[in-house]
């Protein structure tokens, strides 16, 4: 797993701003708190390193079909 | 006939169809229990003036309610939001379209958390939605009237909307059943979204028979959903009496080691009872439920908070501050990460259905590891265990809506407190029928859900 630069509070102000979202007053240190630790947990998944080069998100719904049946 | 407002939907509609009681009975029954329960709890947002009913239906003239985020053309949906209050929806929720087919009575709107964004029925634009076994506790979020009507015995049965949890939360919480649908199974066509990749929507109602009847009614495709499966629908009330010969996979060691002793013993006392019906139990390694629950929150963040951009621009003020950060999180979700979980789900619903499932029907798992909260402890002044109590509630939810398949939430049993606890039965896609089953089986087993709060 590669490591992440740690989000800051005025990245995460940043990031926001660049969409036209105003964080409320206070709010982005603790955010940035929140989402370092979310996108740490989701980055920390092991079948990342196996993924497919061609994996592609609509094949959830093959997915869906191959496993419907036991 | 001693109160019909105390029987079960299965009941109440045989006893229509048999002349037993009539509509406007069952009607006046609840409208009682409502006048009774309504000040207490807060479950309803509306109630339908003068509902009426298409005779000859399955559900012919049984009175249900449902989240308020259901539309029905010309009337209001607030969808439990400032932003949405008093707004008349346009259209006809197909859910809504096909359960009046099947004849059941709307009868009123029923709370949520705003925007469907929150796991425990936290409301302060509507008020709070308080759990009918004790007011001081959470009826679990985003159905929390829908949990809380059911378990007082309002209403027969409600719809809600399950995104990472939203209708297994507040069926857990509350002591009834709940039923999560396969991606795709039901409808989104005129309900409010969230986040379209894990946005479903399902029943909750006294049994997992009860559930069966309302899926019956609401399953299929529907061409105005761009993401309803083609899958054909079985009759699931049809099926419910199949031997309970089940292969039940669960995780006794990560039960044991991870959820609150009250609700592991009830859980794993759940899966005995199991057993000694007839099915039999297998040990698997349990699923990597943090990080499927991480990206989960993912694709969640990203996707509401696109879903919410424009309001986020030009209103963030009418948010209550709690879902308003919700919602400002979302935008620090990068786009790579976001599509990179996105690319792993069919690896990992692969995985859970070879590796964890193998060859059982459905994964036993509590539906919460802890014991419910109180409102205060999860209210926006809960301090700082908040957050994690938080994500221990919705700890073994949102893995299910990463990987899409279904999952029943029955209850089994009672924590020391008098709160329920509940046990969740997780599926392959589409196999609905099986999971209504195995919760038929176990509740004809057991009593858990016919004990009715006071």
């Amino acid at each position: 797993v590669t490591a992440t630069k740690r989000w800051k509070g005025d990245a995460i102000e940043a990031a926001a701003a660049a969409q036209g979202i105003a964080l409320a007053p206070g709010r982005a240190e603790r955010l940035a708190h929140g989402q370092q630790a979310l996108l740490e947990a989701s980055a920390a998944d092991r079948l990342r390193a196996s993924l497919a080069f061609e994996a592609e998100p609509a094949g959830f719904l093959l997915a869906i079909e191959r496993c419907k049946t036991g | 006939m001693s109160d019909p407002a105390l029987l079960s939907l299965a009941q109440a509609a045989r006893a229509v169809r048999e002349r037993r009681v009539s509509p406007a009975e069952l009607l006046e029954a609840c409208q009682a229990r409502i006048s009774l329960w309504q000040p207490r709890i807060n479950a309803f947002v509306a109630r339908e003036p003068s509902p009426t009913h298409r005779a000859g239906g399955p559900l012919s003239g049984v009175p249900l309610a449902h989240k308020d985020m259901f539309y029905r053309a010309g009337r209001v949906s607030n969808c439990g939001a400032k932003i949405r209050r008093g707004w008349v929806a346009g259209e006809t929720s197909a859910a809504l379209e096909r359960l009046d087919a099947a004849g059941a009575v709307q009868i009123g709107s029923l709370n949520m958390s705003e925007f469907a964004y929150g796991p425990t029925g936290h409301n302060e634009h509507f008020g709070d939605c308080r759990n009918p076994w004790n007011r001081d506790y959470i009826a679990g979020g985003s159905s929390s009237g829908s949990g809380a009507a059911v378990a007082a015995r309002l209403v027969y049965g409600a719809l809600g909307s399950d995104t990472g949890g939203s209708v297994r939360l507040p069926a857990a919480a509350c002591g009834v059943s709940g039923l999560k649908t396969t991606w795709g199974r039901v409808s989104r066509y005129g309900a409010m979204p969230l986040a379209a990749s894990l946005d479903t929507i399902g029943p909750l109602a006294r049994t997992a028979g009860d559930c069966a009847l309302i899926l019956d009614a609401i399953a299929g495709h529907d061409p105005r959903d761009p993401l309803s499966a083609r899958e054909s629908v079985p009759e699931h009330a049809a099926l419910l009496d199949r031997p309970p010969s089940f292969k039940v996979a669960l995780s006794s060691a990560w039960i044991e080691r991870h959820a609150d002793p009250e609700v592991a013993a009830a859980v794993l006392a759940a899966a005995g009872v199991m057993r000694a019906s007839g099915a039999t139990l297998a040990e698997v390694d349990a699923p990597d439920f943090d990080t499927l629950s991480a990206h989960c929150l993912v694709v969640m963040q990203a996707e509401a908070s696109a879903q919410h951009a424009q309001w986020m621009r030009e209103r963030p003020g009418d948010y209550s501050s709690v879902v308003r950060a919700r919602l400002e999180a979302g935008y620090a979700i990068p786009a790579t990460t976001y599509l990179e979980v996105l690319r792993l789900r069919a690896a990992w619903l692969e995985r859970f259905c070879s590796e964890t499932l193998a060859g059982a029907d459905f994964y036993l798992v509590p539906a919460v590891a802890v014991r419910i909260p109180t409102l205060a402890e999860t209210g926006p002044q809960g301090g700082a265990d908040m957050p994690r109590l938080l994500a221990e509630v919705t700890r073994l939810s949102r893995w299910v809506n990463y990987l899409g398949v279904p999952a029943l939430v029955v209850p089994c049993g009672f924590d020391s407190r008098g709160l329920p606890i509940a046990a969740q039965l997780v599926g392959r896609p589409f196999a609905e029928a099986t999971l209504l089953a195995a919760g038929h089986a176990f509740q004809r087993a057991t009593d858990w859900h016919q004990r009715i709060p006071a």
